[in-house]
């Protein structure tokens, strides 16, 4: 006890005479995101979930927590401008806000970050519907607006393309695309599963997005003998990627051996050492 | 030859003499046990650190915009470079989880009693330098988990004011964890850290050598004959040779700790390089599941359900220091731990907590 009072002493004095302490390290510890489950600091979404909001519209922020550009952080204000730090302002068009996009403007609204499927799907016969007529399909047909998924071949569908047109243009184009989509969704599994078995990709996945990116582009043309044509490009390009991560897959299969057989190595080292100690003059 | 090279040894500096006042000669315990060869294995893991140290030293570029491209190219591209960095980061935590069962051990065993006070000192010094080395290391990769988690950690003494402040600025060198921080804390590592460490080894063993191994208190000790009035080396004539009787079973413990090293590399070896650890540091993007490291879970989750955050703090360093300072506070003579009922409480209610805390902090 004799020890124990001085030592209390020593550690509460000089804590009393520093007022704001208390404040700095709330800031710095207990409002972030270590500490445990944090409110989220975006007016749009506190706004859009509350009552004062029309049901559907309410229904905006969990739609968007299922969606594609969630998983990737692209927020609210990433589409539509507006500041979400700032409740007064969050849609001032001085703070960049642009609201809703009318029907027909939808390609640009989207195309401000897919420009080049925006140029494709401007020059295609989806494209040029909507802009002469505004009735052709925009990008939320297909692709949805708020729970939009990770884009694949299986919306190219029946039930959704009918809802317009005959499925059998539509079929054909699904077949040019399969192949090399196939091959696609192959190598995204294997670069998850690199990832997870602590493999840095970065290289790997560049040039996987640089293809797959430049390959739905040109799906967007509607364009079949387009898509044909450059197939075998594509086919090749991915190739060279699954390449690269088979040699990763047989790098990590002989890494796995080599420290087994080390470990292998020390259990016999232990064992016999063990042995030793049991028959010294040996 | 090796007669000869021994016979010019012999002349200048009498190694058969040496070899048998340290080695042969030199006796341990007759009823000494495995929890003794903890310290030689922490020894030994402190070896394996500076050699695969050395060699990541050598592909390594300590600045902010070239050291995580570094370690990719040391995992992927040098030759083992991958092995090497895996036995640095496995064999961190594991010299930690040695260093602290040694310290249990000494403790069970009251190996901290007089005359070896200085000797527990010490040793405590090492187990604290240990994570300074843990801590100091893990910013290196300058990844998003080794950024972030070394932002929490420097956070920690924030909770107690005005010192931890300043302990936490002289960490980083900035307001935020920077390129500054990690050249303070690779300065740290590879330099200050090992000097210090070396030196505090050098006197534990110099210590445990002058003083004595102590015999565990079961049984009948031979120091308790005599009171500690003035300096005398504890000798066990009766015991066993320290070589090759108790070499032998400090090796195979070393070996069970390697094999132990090696079984982790193998079968998990994203347990300590989760995914995280492959994304290069970002400071404006906070990962959401972020962790200190292991051995700092404990503290953190402390200060997390604390109310009064300086109390908490305050606790801490109480703790750390009470640990430090124990055999001038525990002067009884037993030093048996299962005849001394009430520290046998504070012992193993202390060890449960410390893991409960743990847990609590990984999966809360």
């Amino acid at each position: 006890m004799r020890y124990i009072l001085p030592l209390l002493l020593i550690l509460i004095l000089p804590p009393a005479s520093q007022a704001d302490w208390k404040e700095q390290f709330e800031k710095e510890f207990l409002a972030r995101p270590w500490a445990g489950p944090q409110v989220p600091q975006d007016v749009c979404i506190e706004c859009h979930s509350s009552d004062m909001m029309k049901p559907e519209a309410r229904d905006i922020p969990r739609k968007w927590e299922t969606s594609w550009h969630y998983q990737n952080g692209i927020s609210c204000h990433n589409c539509h401008g507006g500041d979400p730090k700032d409740a007064e302002n969050a849609m001032s068009p001085q703070r960049g806000f642009v609201g809703t996009p009318k029907y027909a403007q939808v390609p640009e609204f989207c195309g401000k970050c897919h420009v080049g499927i925006l140029k494709n799907f401007l020059e295609s016969g989806h494209g040029k519907a909507l802009k002469s007529s505004g009735k052709g399909p925009n990008c939320v047909t297909c692709h949805s607006a708020h729970d939009n998924r990770k884009a694949s071949i299986n919306i190219i569908n029946e039930q959704l393309c009918t809802k317009c047109h005959p499925y059998e243009r539509v079929k054909v184009m699904k077949q040019a695309l399969f192949v090399t989509e196939n091959k696609m969704n192959e190598i995204d599994k294997s670069l998850k599963e690199l990832k997870t078995e602590g493999v840095f990709t970065e290289e790997e996945e560049k040039n996987f997005f640089s293809t797959q990116a430049q390959f739905r582009t040109l799906f967007h043309t509607e364009d079949v003998s387009l898509v044909r044509r450059q197939t075998d490009e594509f086919v090749n390009k991915l190739d060279q990627v699954k390449v690269k991560i088979q040699k990763t897959f047989e790098e990590l299969r002989f890494r796995r051996d080599f420290s087994a057989f080390l470990m292998m190595l020390f259990v016999g080292m232990a064992i016999g050492f063990w042995v030793l100690s049991k028959n010294p003059k040996e | 030859m090796w007669g000869k090279i021994k016979n010019w040894l012999e002349i200048r500096i009498g190694l058969d003499g040496l070899m048998k006042t340290h080695l042969t000669e030199y006796r341990v315990p007759k009823n000494i046990n495995i929890l003794y060869t903890l310290g030689f294995v922490a020894l030994v893991f402190f070896s394996i650190q500076v050699i695969t140290g050395f060699f990541l030293l050598v592909y390594y570029i300590p600045y902010s915009e070239m050291a995580f491209k570094s370690v990719q190219d040391i995992m992927g591209t040098v030759p083992y470079g991958w092995l090497f960095r895996q036995m640095h980061v496995v064999g961190s935590s594991l010299m930690v989880v040695v260093v602290l069962f040694h310290a249990i051990a000494v403790f069970f065993m009251g190996g901290y009693k007089k005359p070896r006070e200085l000797t527990w000192i010490v040793g405590t010094f090492m187990l604290l330098i240990t994570i300074t080395f843990c801590l100091s290391g893990y910013l290196l990769p300058w990844s998003q988990l080794s950024y972030w988690a070394t932002t929490i950690a420097t956070t920690l003494p924030t909770a107690f004011p005005y010192a931890g402040e300043i302990v936490a600025k002289l960490m980083k060198g900035s307001e935020q964890v920077s390129g500054i921080t990690l050249n303070r804390f690779f300065a740290l590592h590879v330099m200050l850290l090992p000097l210090i460490i070396s030196v505090l080894v050098g006197l534990h063993i110099f210590l445990v050598r002058r003083i004595g191994i102590s015999s565990p208190p079961f049984g009948k000790s031979p120091e308790a004959e005599k009171p500690w009035t003035e300096y005398r080396h504890v000798s066990h004539p009766d015991g066993y040779s320290f070589f090759p009787d108790f070499v032998l079973k400090e090796t195979i413990m070393v070996m069970v700790f390697c094999a132990v090293m090696f079984f982790f590399i193998t079968f998990l070896p994203t347990l300590l390089l989760p995914e995280e650890a492959n994304i290069p540091a970002d400071p404006f993007k906070t990962p959401a599941h972020i962790k200190p490291e292991w051995y700092f879970l404990a503290p953190y989750q402390m200060l997390k359900i604390i109310p009064n955050k300086f109390l908490g703090i305050s606790l801490q360093m109480i703790i750390v220091l009470l640990f430090i300072l124990w055999p001038f506070l525990d002067t009884a003579e037993e030093n048996n731990l299962l005849k001394r009922p009430r520290l046998r409480w504070l012992f193993f209610v202390s060890l449960i907590l410390w893991m409960v805390f743990t847990i609590w902090g990984k999966y809360s």
